[in-house]
């Protein structure tokens, strides 16, 4: 299969906003389940809601467009009733570490054969820009404008903590390293986690002082400090500065997955 | 086909049923009065090439087992009423993708945590109401373990008929109660319509149902909440698409209620007449054991949707008396239906009806005159 | 073969401009099919993929076709007689 053939070209072009990060990762997701050869019909997308999850109608295989937050419960049935299809999960900040997040630590926690893709752009984009659990401290959205006032969540490190047997971060800048790690995700048996900050120049940038798509990818750029950097400037006693965010691999690990056939 | 006969209660019974019915997937979640059913299915299904999985909770469950259905399986929950409150979302979202699963729900005392171990009928309306926006959708009511093993069988027919969640209301009562059963192997299966090559995935046939797109058999078909088209594609800005996707939803059972009636027609030219569904059917049957030859009775099996012609076959009828277990909610579909005077009798908190307690209702309906009367107790 | 930019998708978010590790593009001027200001190709003959796609059998670098949102961008073959052609050099 080529890669254009993984679009469900009849629904492009997308309703994406103009530069938003979105359309940036379901081109590194298609392009990783291409390297990979998958077939097109052992191949399930499953979203929730929000924006990150109208990715899933724009793949040309099975889709499941689910509700809110609910992507994982509904990807664990699919899975353990045909445990040989390769599920991957398009969620969201939003969708994924808040209504979803019980759906989010019990699937770590099960360490079913998923791959997972949360798409945390900070902000609850398709319903106008609200505060998500992962809206950094002191951003302005429309339901905190004076500031959040609430710590965000660190999703990698609750992915860790819940058991998930490989968690990675990157951004929407990092493309690369970014199809490569979903390619990973979807060779390490067990629930993968990748975490993929991205931009949403309508609803956070605009409130937030970066109206243009290059502005927060600029942003992106500045802030990413990846893992082996931090690693080093942690044994040298130096800790993050604020604003910055550690991206990489965090975790990969082979605890007992669910939902793979055992080899008889 | 083989039989054996056993001596099980109701919930054993229906987990029995189910896997008889060919269900190979249940995703649960432990609530009094329904956990020997999740209990039995996790301790069957692996042995026959099933799954069983507990969820975090009942919004998971049906979210799993919607997936599972997706994925070709015949699946089912089982919970009772604070659960099914919470399994409302992920019903409207199996209405609307017209998936089907089937959800056994073991009626206790409401509202909220209730009383958990005594019965009730509280729930009939909300299961074909509870979720958001208008729908339809098939309930089956056992009054005996026997039909606890039965009307499951025959739920997952109806599911898979008209691709809807189909209900299986029972209560504590008839769910813990033990009687004999007879299991048979060998029940009639009949298996969703599969998807024909060159068919829109949402597309009606002459029933009204599209046929099933199952995951991984190369349909590669788009499935949404959102209003949808006959491709399956997403369409909100549209008023035709919407209006026609809901009644067509509605109208694919509404349209056949008659034509899947399961009832019993006991006495039809009896003037006094007793509706009953679940347990207070086996009241009735007791009474009219007792009093031979007075009363009718009208049995639901299957409540939902509600078969209003079988009223017409009580032509002499002067009053229809309505146990329930509840405060009147099924009298409330008959009064639609029937300008014949009701006498409802609700009762709360666990007991059965008493054939004294019916008899108190048969001398209040021998003189009624309102449209709606109510005995207490 | 040459780069496209499909100017029925794209929204003139400018990040190919700004990821092109080889400086490709320029901001444009002129709006596209959409209305949007779309980005124009200021040096088309450093685009390592239109150079040596041919000659490695293999898409190379690929950068703002991954990153672009709109899914806007791709490369085809040159027609026989175009004004502007991109060779390799040996």
């Amino acid at each position: 299969m080529n890669l254009e053939d993984w679009y469900r070209q009849d629904r492009l072009p997308h309703i994406y906003c103009p530069g938003c990060g979105n359309g940036t990762v379901l081109n590194c997701t298609l392009r990783a389940v291409q390297e990979l050869g998958f077939k097109q019909e052992e191949t399930t997308f499953i979203s929730g809601i929000g924006c990150s999850s109208r990715a899933s109608g724009y793949t040309s295989s099975d889709s499941l467009h689910t509700t809110h937050g609910r992507a994982l419960a509904f990807a664990t049935g699919v899975k353990l009733v045909k445990p040989h299809q390769h599920v991957l999960v398009f969620t969201g900040d939003g969708d994924c570490s808040a209504i979803g997040g019980n759906h989010f630590i019990h699937a770590c926690r099960r360490n079913i054969d998923l791959t997972v893709v949360c798409i945390n752009n900070s902000i609850y984009g398709m319903t106008g820009g609200q505060g998500s659990p992962c809206t950094p401290y002191g951003a302005i959205t429309t339901t905190t404008p004076y500031g959040m006032h609430e710590q965000p969540f660190d999703l990698c490190k609750l992915a860790d903590a819940a058991g998930a047997n490989y968690v990675a971060r990157w951004t929407s800048f990092h493309v690369k390293e970014l199809t490569e790690a979903i390619r990973v995700g979807f060779e390490v048996q067990g629930l993968s986690f990748i975490e993929v900050m991205t931009q949403c120049p309508t609803s956070f940038g605009s409130k937030n002082k970066m109206r243009l798509a290059t502005q927060m990818i600029d942003m992106f750029r500045e802030n990413a400090v990846l893992k082996v950097k931090a690693d080093r400037d942690a044994a040298a006693g130096k800790s993050l500065e604020p604003g910055k965010f550690i991206v990489g691999e965090f975790v990969r690990r082979h605890n007992p997955p669910l939902g793979v056939e055992e080899s008889k | 086909m083989t039989t054996k006969t056993d001596f099980l209660n109701g919930n054993v019974a229906c987990a029995e049923g189910a896997i008889a019915a060919g269900c190979r997937f249940f995703a649960g979640y432990p609530i009094t009065p329904s956990t020997e059913i999740a209990e039995r299915m996790a301790a069957r299904l692996p042995k026959i090439g099933g799954t069983f999985v507990q969820m975090e909770d009942e919004l998971g469950s049906v979210a799993a087992i919607i997936g599972g259905s997706w994925a070709g399986a015949r699946t089912m929950t089982a919970t009772s009423g604070p659960g099914f409150s919470l399994m409302m979302e992920n019903i409207g979202y199996a209405a609307m993708t017209e998936t089907p699963i089937v959800i056994v729900n073991v009626q206790r005392g409401g509202p909220s945590t209730g009383q958990p171990t005594k019965a009730a009928q509280g729930d009939m309306l909300q299961c074909r109401y509870g979720s958001h926006g208008d729908y339809s959708i098939i309930a089956l009511s056992p009054s005996s373990v026997q039909e606890m093993f039965d009307l499951t069988v025959k739920a997952f027919n109806l599911a898979d008929r008209f691709r809807t969640p189909v209900f299986l209301m029972t209560d504590e009562t008839i769910g813990h109660m033990r009687e004999k059963v007879n299991l048979h192997s060998d029940v009639e299966i009949i298996p969703r319509r599969e998807l024909k090559e060159g068919e829109l995935p949402c597309a009606p046939d002459e029933n009204g149902v599209p046929g099933f797109a199952t995951f991984g058999n190369g349909h590669n078909i788009h499935i949404t909440g959102l209003t949808h088209g006959e491709n399956g594609y997403p369409s909100t800005d549209s008023a035709e698409v919407h209006e026609h996707l809901v009644r067509r939803q509605v109208r694919k059972i509404e349209d056949f209620r008659n034509e899947i009636t399961d009832v019993d027609v006991i006495n039809p030219d009896a003037e006094l007449v007793f509706i009953s569904y679940g347990a207070p059917t086996r009241t009735v049957r007791q009474l009219m054991a007792d009093v031979p030859d007075i009363y009718g009775h009208l049995n639901l099996r299957i409540v939902w949707p509600f078969p209003d012609e079988s009223l017409l076959a009580f032509r002499n009828a002067k009053a229809f008396i309505i146990p329930e277990m509840n405060l009147g909610q099924i009298a409330k579909e008959v009064r639609q239906y029937t300008n014949v005077p009701i006498v409802i009798v609700p009762k709360l908190g666990g007991a059965l009806h008493t054939p004294e307690e019916l008899k108190k209702a048969v001398e209040v309906a021998k003189t009624v005159t309102k449209p709606v009367t109510e005995v207490c107790l | 073969m040459k780069l496209v930019i499909n100017d029925h998708r794209c929204k003139g978010c400018n990040m190919c401009t700004m990821v092109c590790p080889y400086d490709i593009f320029q901001e444009g001027t002129r709006p596209g099919a959409r209305g949007y200001i779309i980005p124009v190709l200021d040096h088309p003959e450093r685009c390592t993929n239109c150079r040596l796609q041919k000659f490695y059998g293999r898409q190379l670098c690929g950068m703002c076709q991954t990153i672009c949102p709109d899914q806007a961008i791709s490369w085809v073959d040159e027609k026989p007689f175009e004004p502007h052609k991109v060779v390799i050099e040996y």
